[in-house]
């Protein structure tokens, strides 16, 4: 069979239900083979839009999203998307044509050397030079996007590789020496932590987006409940433990909750699991928790003391760490109570950060904090969503409660605008039983809007709640609080009208004046099962708060607005 | 002396590895300063020995780092002091005298070509002893200098 036909049926042997990408002279072979083959082609209007659109897909399903893209501008247009999938450990395998081997080093039509260029935003990169070679690339490939932690892998396959024809055998397993994707468990580590977190008076459960990879978030709540520890999260791991439970404090970080920021620095054992210690969550490294024990739990062996260093370790997989280190617990102590000074302060606290601006309801009635607690009343607590970058997003870090995992799908690590609208018609097709929301700033809506028209296409029922500031409002927030109010390069005079621009794509498109004609035509969209574009007008002024000014420490978090204009 | 560490990495045998472990050592912005190269076990492997001028804990986040690449099977650092260390360096000397030299240093040249327009000197050392006979030869007598970069192995443990 011909190279082309051989990555087709490799990667229907992987299961592959969906193929996002845009076709192009070197990937015509690959495309033609998907002619007889019932792989479904997603068309995209832009390659950083397939990208998305399978990194979204491969976070909610746990498989591998697959995207492709013919050479040069096409590979290169990949790179955000593969970059934004590298940041957040998320499955996914791009597929790339390129210019025949004999044309390698000419500089030959569409030739850009897409290994270079992505090798430093992938797990792996592989590029079969003969039909033969295929197979066992694209099971390297899954298998490497899929285990350990996950992230994207290149496949960068020549024309003339697609076209020639070989005898090819399909491997059911591959031999990578020096990945290594599980680690043996120390059993003498998990005894350790559990004596630690035993003997803690003020303990934290601290969970990243390591407990959604790895499914564990049930003996993650387990171990919390038995302790009666409060948890707090990354922004990749919100939702890892249900936000509506007594014990979830919420994430910490930048924008992190007001109760869980202050809290952060008062346990004296912390248990990070699945969590890179990013600045974004940690602010200072140093100041981050400096007199607590801290216990890493991680399945990458890179992150133990990258950025923080740390009193335990523990290698493996959170979700079998963690089951071990439940029993462990449970054969030192029963379950712990709720009367405990530790706890009162929690409430202490929780009642003191009520009477701050941020959390009284002081806010317009259309404004994005209002937006994103009525989204959360009205959606089911499995619905998905997505969010674009900027305030919105951190709107719904501190105000949209994730009740389960996998239903909150953002770019935490390298914070992409232009996400959302593309992960929502990935999510969708990975989760077509539940409702998928887009929430949106207009700046990241406008970067990535043509996936409308696929969303259209394909009869992808979204809708995608568009906060229209006319400003890319969360650097003006920062030009307004640290740089004078020097409004330079964020305000918007040329901004689309969002509801003829849903319409001319063939979507629905509404605008509302007030909250509860949102709640209406949200209700309307969700019953209605079509793309459906809500606009809602909002003020450039509503600043997000809690805020960690950069380069200072989780203490130094700001908890509500300041007085005067300029005060970082 | 130079405040150097040598880095050592295992990868596997084959085309881009390298790319791979320089795009880290890059990314730190540390200076490669000797760079040798060669398969090993068989042809199954590589060793890489990295000459790096950097801080040590620069180094080791390299080395750490370099865990993740999938093609690198080890990364390792090590302090001057715990390594054994040589490298080769082929000089073009106009004049050559060994009289210059002492018995002991003379042991570690070898005149590998002579023309008319001078003699080609292979020697043989730690990084330090090739700048010292560079400097004894004399710097403008010196027309050219290939040094290969130091190859390096760690010391063995002593046993206690
Ligand atoms: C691709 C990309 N370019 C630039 C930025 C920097 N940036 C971060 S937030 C932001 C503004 C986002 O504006 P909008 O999407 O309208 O959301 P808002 O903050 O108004 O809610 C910008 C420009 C980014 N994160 N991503």
């Amino acid at each position: 069979m011909s190279g082309a036909q051989a990555l087709i049926e490799a990667l229907k042997r992987e299961k592959v239900e969906y193929i996002f990408g845009m076709p192009g002279g070197a990937n015509l072979p690959f495309y033609d083979a998907l002619w007889d083959s019932n792989i479904k082609h997603i068309l995209t209007r832009h390659e950083q839009i397939a990208a998305h659109m399978a990194d979204a897909y491969g976070r909610v399903s746990r498989r591998a999203g697959v995207c492709s893209a013919t050479s040069g501008p096409g590979a290169t247009n990949l790179v955000t998307g593969i970059a934004t999938a590298f940041a957040d450990s998320s499955p996914v395998v791009a597929i790339t044509g390129q210019v025949p081997r004999g044309m390698t080093g000419r500089n030959a039509f569409q030739e850009t050397d897409v290994v270079g260029v992505l090798t430093p935003v992938t797990k792996y990169t592989l590029q079969p030079l003969s039909a033969a070679d295929v197979p066992s690339a694209i099971r390297k490939a899954f298998h490497i996007a899929t285990t350990g932690r996950p992230g994207p892998v290149l496949v960068d396959v020549p024309k003339d590789v697609q076209q020639e024809t070989a005898e090819v055998t399909f491997p059911e397993s591959v031999e990578i020496r020096g990945y290594r994707s599980k680690a043996p468990l120390d059993p003498q580590d998990v005894e350790r932590a559990a004596d630690l977190l035993v003997r803690a008076k003020r303990p934290l459960l601290f969970g990243g987006g390591g407990i959604r990879i790895s499914d564990a978030s049930q003996p993650f709540r387990a171990i919390a409940e038995l302790l009666m520890t409060p948890v707090v999260t990354t922004l990749q791991g919100k939702g890892t433990f249900p936000e509506d439970h007594p014990l979830s404090l919420g994430p910490i970080g930048m924008h992190g909750r007001a109760e869980a920021n202050k809290l952060v620095s008062e346990c004296d054992a912390l248990l990070a699991v699945g969590v890179r210690f990013s600045d974004r969550s940690t602010g200072t490294f140093s100041e981050f928790c400096k007199d607590a024990m801290i216990i890493h739990i991680d399945a990458d062996p890179t992150e133990f003391n990258k950025n923080k260093a740390v009193n335990l370790h523990i290698l493996g997989d959170a979700n079998e760490v963690l089951v071990s280190l439940y029993s462990a617990i449970t054969r030192r102590i029963s379950k712990k109570g709720e009367d405990n000074p530790w706890l009162k302060r929690v409430n202490e606290v929780r009642e003191e950060m009520k009477s701050i601006p941020a959390y009284r309801d002081s806010y317009a009635d259309l404004s994005g904090p209002r937006i994103v607690k009525k989204m959360r009343e009205i959606l089911p607590p499995d619905a998905i969503l997505t969010t674009g970058v900027g305030r919105h997003q951190m709107w719904c870090e501190i105000h949209y409660q994730v009740l389960r995992p996998r239903t909150w799908i953002t770019s935490t690590g390298l914070g992409t605008m232009g996400f959302g609208l593309p992960a929502a018609v990935g999510a969708k097709l990975a989760r077509p039983d539940v409702p998928v929301v887009d929430l949106d700033g207009d700046g990241s809506f406008v970067m990535t809007e043509q996936a409308l028209a696929t969303a259209v296409e394909q009869n992808i029922p979204l809708i995608s709640v568009v906060l229209n500031d006319r400003s890319l409002g969360m650097v003006e927030q920062w030009q307004r609080l640290m740089y004078n109010r020097h409004y330079i390069g964020v305000k918007f005079n040329g901004s689309p009208n969002f509801v003829k621009l849903a319409e001319s794509y063939g979507a629905e498109g509404r605008t509302v004046g007030s909250l509860d004609e949102f709640a209406r035509v949200l209700k309307d969209g969700l019953s209605s099962q079509t793309q459906m574009v809500i606009e809602v007008p909002v003020s450039p002024e509503e600043d997000v708060f809690p805020f960690m000014p950069p380069g200072k420490g989780i203490k130094d978090t700001v908890y509500g607005p300041p007085k005067e204009s300029a005060i970082f | 002396m130079r405040a150097s560490k040598i880095l050592s990495v295992l990868v596997d045998n084959k085309p881009g590895t390298l790319f791979r472990v320089t795009h880290l050592v890059r990314l730190m912005r540390l200076n490669i300063e000797g760079l040798t190269l060669g398969v090993t076990n068989g042809g199954d492997t590589c060793r890489m020995t990295f000459t790096l001028n950097g801080d040590d804990r620069t180094v080791e986040h390299v080395a750490r780092q370099l865990m993740k690449v999938i093609d690198v099977i080890e990364a390792h650092t090590y302090g001057p002091q715990e390594v054994t260390a040589r490298e080769l360096a082929l000089v073009s000397l106009k004049k050559f005298d060994p009289i210059q030299f002492g018995e002991e240093e003379r042991q570690r040249l070898n005149v590998i070509d002579r023309s008319t327009a001078g003699v080609v000197v292979q020697i043989v050392g730690t990084a330090g002893e090739i700048d010292e006979f560079v400097r004894r030869a004399g710097e403008s007598n010196v027309i050219d200098i290939a040094r290969t970069g130091v190859a390096a192995l760690p010391k063995e443990k002593q046993n206690a």
